[in-house]
């Protein structure tokens, strides 16, 4: 074999998968400018309310004097004239700390999730899907009446607690999706030049699941972000609100005037949307399935 | 494997370490490696055991002794039995509620899952034959479930909520008359389904298209040499072959489904008349909105069972299928 065919192999596994390497015919490449056009269109369909937002929050709002069809007036308004700015630095301190507190909690547990191989481990992903079935508003009820005694209620704090044992299911399962990938032989090899188990997850494992490990934070801060119910249940105080409260309160108080509550919106939605694009490569929630069965 | 290997691994299974070892030599050093694994396995499971069991396990506990008592937000209350379940199973005044929203989750489960797959296959298939601009589309489709559920629901909001929005003034110029998406009850619960499909279908596609990845382009050109057709090949090889990660997509869906509550509360607020009640939105009003913390809970409680019933039944399906 040689150098090209090896290198020519080594390519086409990966995306061989997709389509069968062959040059396409006039009918195949017809086919394909059909499924380009059918994609085009859903895609427009699916993207209209997100798009309609961009354009309402650059329309003159109801007190504007302004004339011209498009302003940016709702976006430096919004900074001057609402919490605002309160509710994105709440929201970020409580989006940070959730997944770095998910992360550093759920790579551990994950791992043992992977490599265990007996009842208990088993038992430990039961639990796992059966604490990923429970309603939210279930669990809320209790949590309030137990955060109330000890202070924990209008308190970001309290609601950190609450976003990191709810990504725990999914994160674990999510870490444990990826080191299955990591083949126990490099442990192995640690082990033998005297590595502690510690030291093989920290040194071998771990240092490899970096996509592991963006994956799950990517979903602990979507989960953070984007939580209405917990936020609406335990902050009472604007002080204390995180974006989606603020954000919702600001729209039932305007509810006609849609311009300043759209640039709220966007710069509500930009944050996640940005992440998402720049590390969309590393999400993946296929994983989950294999990790929920193959146990 | 030689014998004293076979009795290792028998004595690390009833000692509760993992197995996982190759069990190539067994030695007193392995045993102590052993010993030290089973620590470091407690320890690493430890700290999310503790959030799990409280800030999941415990709440439902309390849930059940708090949906036997009448009390408040508060106060423990007393003990009242089953009182709040024969309220709101039987005769209260709960009851015409409960088995409205009972129907409506219903509905809503069924549309969500099976919608939501529907689509997300389709993409996913579409999405797995070259495109040009493939890999954009795959981020663009992926927004509708990135996008915040307080921001989508404002914009489909304003999309269909008064009579000058974009759709019913799309429906009067088609000669439909007026339109009210939410103000009529059966309108309502389409336009809710709909929402919960557009932000769920993203979900179903990354599925899908993980579970396509892992299935042989070799299998198809063989079914073509059979003669099969398109469709014969996508019913006879490719659903079968995705059937595991279908069912475990429809799962996870009918928990995201049953549990969710934003998707509703911020586009209906379960109106009108409760035409778009879900159990999980009745239990937050009737806790939060008429403060009857007895009947909220105990219908929170009864949701939560039949689901991890219907969860654990089907986890255990998956699982038999698997090990075949």
């Amino acid at each position: 074999m040689t150098v090209e065919t090896v290198r020519a192999s080594a390519q086409s596994t990966p995306r061989g998968r997709k389509a069968p390497r062959r040059q396409p015919d006039e009918a195949g490449m017809r086919g394909r400018w059909w499924r380009f056009l059918l994609i085009l269109v859903i895609t427009v369909v699916v993207l209209v309310p997100i798009v309609a937002i961009f354009f309402l929050s650059l329309q003159p709002s109801l007190g504007s004097t302004s004339t011209s069809a498009f302003t940016f007036e709702n976006f430096t308004n919004v900074f001057t004239q609402t919490g605002v700015l309160t509710w994105l630095n709440n929201s970020l301190v409580v989006t940070v700390v959730t997944v770095i507190v998910s992360v550093v909690v759920a790579a551990p547990a994950g791992y043992v999730l992977s490599r265990g191989r007996n009842r208990l481990v088993s038992g430990f992903s039961l639990v796992l899907f059966i604490v990923q079935s429970l309603p939210v508003v279930t669990a809320v009820i209790p949590l309030f009446i137990l955060f109330a005694q000890l202070g924990l209620v209008d308190n970001l704090t309290g609601v950190m607690i609450i976003y990191v044992g709810s990504t725990m299911s999914v994160a674990i399962w999510m870490m444990a999706a990826y080191y299955d990938s990591i083949p126990i032989a490099l442990e192995e090899a640690a082990w033998i030049d005297g590595a502690s188990v510690f030291g093989g997850f920290t040194r071998v494992v771990l240092r490899n699941s970096l996509p592991g490990i963006l994956s799950t934070a990517v979903f602990a801060f979507l989960l953070a972000w984007n939580d209405y119910l917990v936020a609406l249940v335990f902050l009472r105080s604007d002080v204390n609100y995180t974006f989606p409260v603020g954000l919702e309160t600001f729209f039932q108080q305007n509810a006609t005037d849609w311009g300043p509550v759209s640039a709220c919106a966007v710069i509500m939605m930009l944050p996640p949307i940005l992440l998402f694009s720049v590390l969309n490569k590393y999400f993946s929630v296929g994983g989950i399935g294999g990790s929920l069965a193959g146990r | 494997m030689s014998t004293s290997s076979i009795a290792d691994q028998v004595g690390r299974a009833k000692r509760g370490v993992g197995v996982s070892g190759s069990g190539r030599s067994a030695g007193p050093r392995k045993n102590r490696r052993l010993r030290a694994k089973g620590w470091t396995y407690i320890i690493f499971t430890a700290p999310a055991l503790v959030l799990l069991l409280l800030i999941n396990l415990y709440p439902v506990i309390y849930a059940a002794y708090q949906s036997l008592r009448n009390g408040t937000l508060i106060q423990g209350g007393d003990f009242v039995g089953f009182t709040n379940y024969i309220d709101t199973l039987v005769s209260g005044n709960l009851s015409p509620a409960f088995w409205q929203a009972a129907l409506f989750t219903l509905i809503f489960t069924l549309v969500g899952v099976f919608g939501s797959w529907v689509i997300g296959l389709v993409l996913a298939l579409l999405l797995r034959t070259r495109i040009p601009g493939g890999g954009v589309f795959k981020v663009l489709l992926l927004l509708p479930w990135i996008v915040p559920v307080v921001v989508s629901a404002f914009s489909w909001n304003w999309l269909v909520a008064t009579p000058q929005s974009p759709f019913p003034m799309l429906a009067q110029s088609l000669g439909l008359g007026n339109v009210l998406f939410l103000a009529n009850p059966t309108l309502a619960k389409v336009t809710v389904c709909v929402f919960k499909v557009w932000i769920s279908f993203p979900f179903m596609m990354m599925m899908m298209s993980s579970a396509l990845a892992s299935v042989d382009n070799n299998v198809y050109e063989a079914a073509k040499v059979d003669g099969a057709g398109s469709w014969q090949a996508f019913t006879q090889i490719t659903l079968p072959l995705i059937s595991r990660s279908t069912y475990i997509s429809w799962i996870l869906m009918t928990i995201f489904c049953v549990n969710d509550f934003p998707t509703i509360f911020l586009l209906t607020g379960g109106g009108p008349v409760g035409s778009t009640t879900s159990l999980v939105v009745l239990a937050y009003r009737t806790v939060f909105e008429n403060f009857q913390v007895g009947p909220g809970v105990a219908i929170a409680f009864m949701t939560t069972i039949v689901l991890i019933v219907v969860s654990v039944i089907l986890y255990r399906q998956i699982r038999k299928a698997s090990v075949e």
